[in-house]
């Protein structure tokens, strides 16, 4: 059973006051070191799995299985909505990339007013047009979306820190890992990382997501905090989620999040070789059906229906 | 191993042996430098007589030589736009930017007499910026152009006096990106002797680019970051790349020919070996230079010239092509049958996954 810290809401001083509090708590004498034992532990069971999934699924270095976040989500939440081609980008998912790269920005340049259109400038400069070419598809419907990112953009702003320069703030930190001799990679872009080698503190993960907080979003981090740990020789000490409804997760990264994290990824790792070696993917109904571009033919999605409210 | 390299010791696997045939002589590195500068000339010389009009400028890169490699039909296909240098963005800019803004914070560091304290990506890239604008003045001159001049330099000074702070922005998140990533995987403090390419600061650099011919069109530029080691004729210093992402490990051999090669023949001395990093996997690559790895280099700078020579009457021509996951991406793919071909087969995999 993982710890879990409750989700901060309408906490005195906001977010700001959450993640100074957690940085604080970091510093660099907070730090209590995974041990490199127990992270080779970690490698060695996940290099195993991965070697016996490419024995199933056929992958090779030169071919390998290529994981990031969401495919492992996937796999985990239905196989079967995991491997559907996209279906472009929804309201949804843009609403996340605005509020997304509102936070990047307010940590490059913290002196600088955070609105939409800083935002989206920002987005533009560093050739990322997703975002732009949704508001010239939806038409008319651009307004009501840019009056809503505008809200959480407005709400972002009143609420992130100036992180101190020492903490070594980098947004879109990527990172990959080689499993297996390179049989399986998993991959990412860690929205902010603060910390970590050289600068003598420790590492902390922070996940800015667009939508409303509930309990799956913590995954992100742990994956990520897994990927950070491996990658430098060093775990992070703690994981924030930072949601765009008001929902701050500042969690501890004890041994028990790697070990489920490794868990989940074994798991991915494992339905991937099913499925690679031709086992039909499994379909599993939830909440991710609204939005699934393959519920028309899926009978078990087109059954599905959300729970109705308490009353 | 060089003294210098001592600190570099690869955590990621074992140093390959000394390059064979290497004796490490004194003009050993200068003679195969020569060998190489002479045999790409001759060859450049032969592929721009053979081409049915005169070419234009041809720019050698990295990234173009590898365009060459994995479809020579697509490299041909992007036309002039496409092999020209494309024009500075934030994305493009990261790699310069952030050199340029440690060769500055260590250069400060220099003129203070003070060991350089650990480079704040942001603080420290902020500080270029500001250097990029104050005039000589500010450093006890009498006035005059900016401290700094680089062509990176430049447009971010343009950028800066048309008020573009997105630009700006977006420069300091690539550019601190790269440079976090550098310090990390090379490690604080760097190492004795290591020494900025392309950058500005002591201490001084050797030439980073080559071309066959005196007004040849055709202009060999080495990617590399930085040099651990004197340059000397004996050639025992490396070149060291460092990549902030990579999505294989299958180019790092051919990234290090590349260098290897380019760097022979701009410098004129061929190194010992090439260093490449990255960033995301932490990775430290060493590679060994002995003449299969000159030669593969040869031959990858070498097909760029021949593939805009062969534009020059061909064009575009699917029979060439080599389809893989870059189809997806590919702004020809509409014309290409070989590449529409894959994308309906083994496209249909992605990631070693079946697409549904």
């Amino acid at each position: 059973m993982v710890d879990v810290q409750q989700p901060v809401r309408g906490r005195p001083g906001g977010l700001g006051q959450v993640l100074v509090d957690a940085l604080d708590a970091a510093g660099p004498d907070g730090h209590a070191a995974l041990g490199a034992d127990r992270l080779a532990g970690l490698r060695g069971l996940l290099d195993n799995a991965a070697r016996s999934a490419a024995a199933v699924g056929g992958w090779t270095d030169a071919e390998p299985l290529r994981l990031s976040k969401h495919l492992v989500t996937g796999l985990l939440r239905c196989p079967r909505r995991a491997l559907a081609d996209d279906a472009g980008a929804s309201d949804e998912i843009v609403m996340g990339l605005v509020v997304d790269a509102a936070a990047k920005l307010a940590t490059t340049s913290p002196r600088q007013p955070l609105t939409v259109d800083a935002t989206l400038g920002f987005l533009a400069a560093l050739g990322e047009t997703t975002v732009a070419d949704h508001l010239d598809a939806i038409g008319d419907r651009a307004r009501l979306f840019t009056l809503e990112a505008r809200a959480r953009v407005e709400r972002l702003a009143m609420a992130w820190p100036a992180i101190e320069p020492a903490w070594w703030p980098r947004i879109e930190e990527p990172v990959r890992v080689r499993l297996g001799g390179g049989a399986v990679t998993v991959a990412g872009r860690l929205d902010v990382l603060l910390g970590g080698p050289p600068t003598g503190r420790p590492a902390v993960v922070v996940e800015v997501k667009g939508g409303r907080w509930y309990d799956g979003m913590r995954a992100d981090g742990h994956l990520y905090a897994l990927l950070v740990a491996m990658r430098d020789g060093e775990a992070p000490v703690t994981a924030v989620t930072v949601v765009s409804d008001g929902t701050t997760q500042v969690e501890p990264i004890r041994p028990s999040v790697l070990d489920h994290a490794a868990d989940r990824l074994v798991e991915a790792i494992r339905v991937a070789a099913g499925v690679a070696a031709g086992e039909p993917p499994a379909t599993r109904p939830g909440g991710h059906c609204q939005h699934c571009p393959v519920r028309p033919d899926c009978p078990p999605g087109r059954a599905w229906r959300p729970e109705p409210a308490p009353s | 191993m060089i003294p210098e390299a001592e600190a570099l010791a690869d955590p990621h696997g074992a140093p390959e042996p000394p390059p064979p045939g290497r004796s490490g002589r004194t003009g050993e590195a200068v003679g195969a430098a020569d060998r190489l500068r002479g045999s790409v000339a001759e060859r450049i010389a032969d592929l721009l007589a053979g081409a049915a009009h005169p070419i234009g400028d041809v720019y050698v890169g990295w990234h173009a030589a590898r365009d060459v490699a994995t479809c020579p039909a697509r490299y041909r296909g992007q036309g002039p736009e496409g092999w020209a240098f494309p024009g500075w963005t934030a994305p493009l800019a990261g790699a310069s930017v952030g050199r340029a803004a440690l060769a500055h914070h260590l250069d400060q560091a220099d003129r203070s007499g003070l060991p350089p304290a650990l480079p704040e990506p942001f603080a420290t890239i902020r500080g270029w910026m500001r250097a990029l604008r104050a005039p000589a003045a500010a450093s006890g001159g009498g006035g005059g152009p900016p401290l700094e001049r680089s062509a990176v330099g430049d447009w971010v000074a343009d950028a800066w006096d048309a008020g573009d702070t997105a630009t700006l922005t977006a420069v300091a998140a690539t550019a601190g990106r790269w440079l976090a990533g550098f310090v990390r995987v090379i490690g604080w403090p760097l190492p004795p002797k290591l020494g900025l390419l392309k950058a500005s600061g002591p201490p001084p650099t050797p030439p980073t680019s080559w071309r066959p011919a005196k007004g040849s069109p055709v202009k060999v530029d080495m990617g590399a970051d930085a040099r651990l080691g004197r340059v000397t004729g004996a050639g025992r210093f490396w070149l060291l790349v460092h990549r902030v992402t990579t999505r294989d490990d299958a180019s790092v051999r051919d990234r290090a020919a590349f260098e290897a090669a380019a760097g022979a023949l701009a410098i004129g001395v061929s190194p010992a070996e090439v260093l490449v990093t990255a960033g995301d996997t932490g990775d430290r690559a060493r590679v060994a230079v002995d003449e299969d790895l000159l030669d593969r280099g040869r031959d990858l700078i070498t097909g760029v010239v021949r593939e805009r020579a062969t534009a020059v009457d061909r064009g575009f021509d699917a029979a060439d092509a080599a389809p893989s996951p870059a189809c997806r991406r590919c702004e020809l793919l509409a014309t290409c049958s070989p590449g529409e071909a894959w994308i309906a087969g083994p496209g249909r995999w992605r990631g070693g996954l079946p697409v549904l």
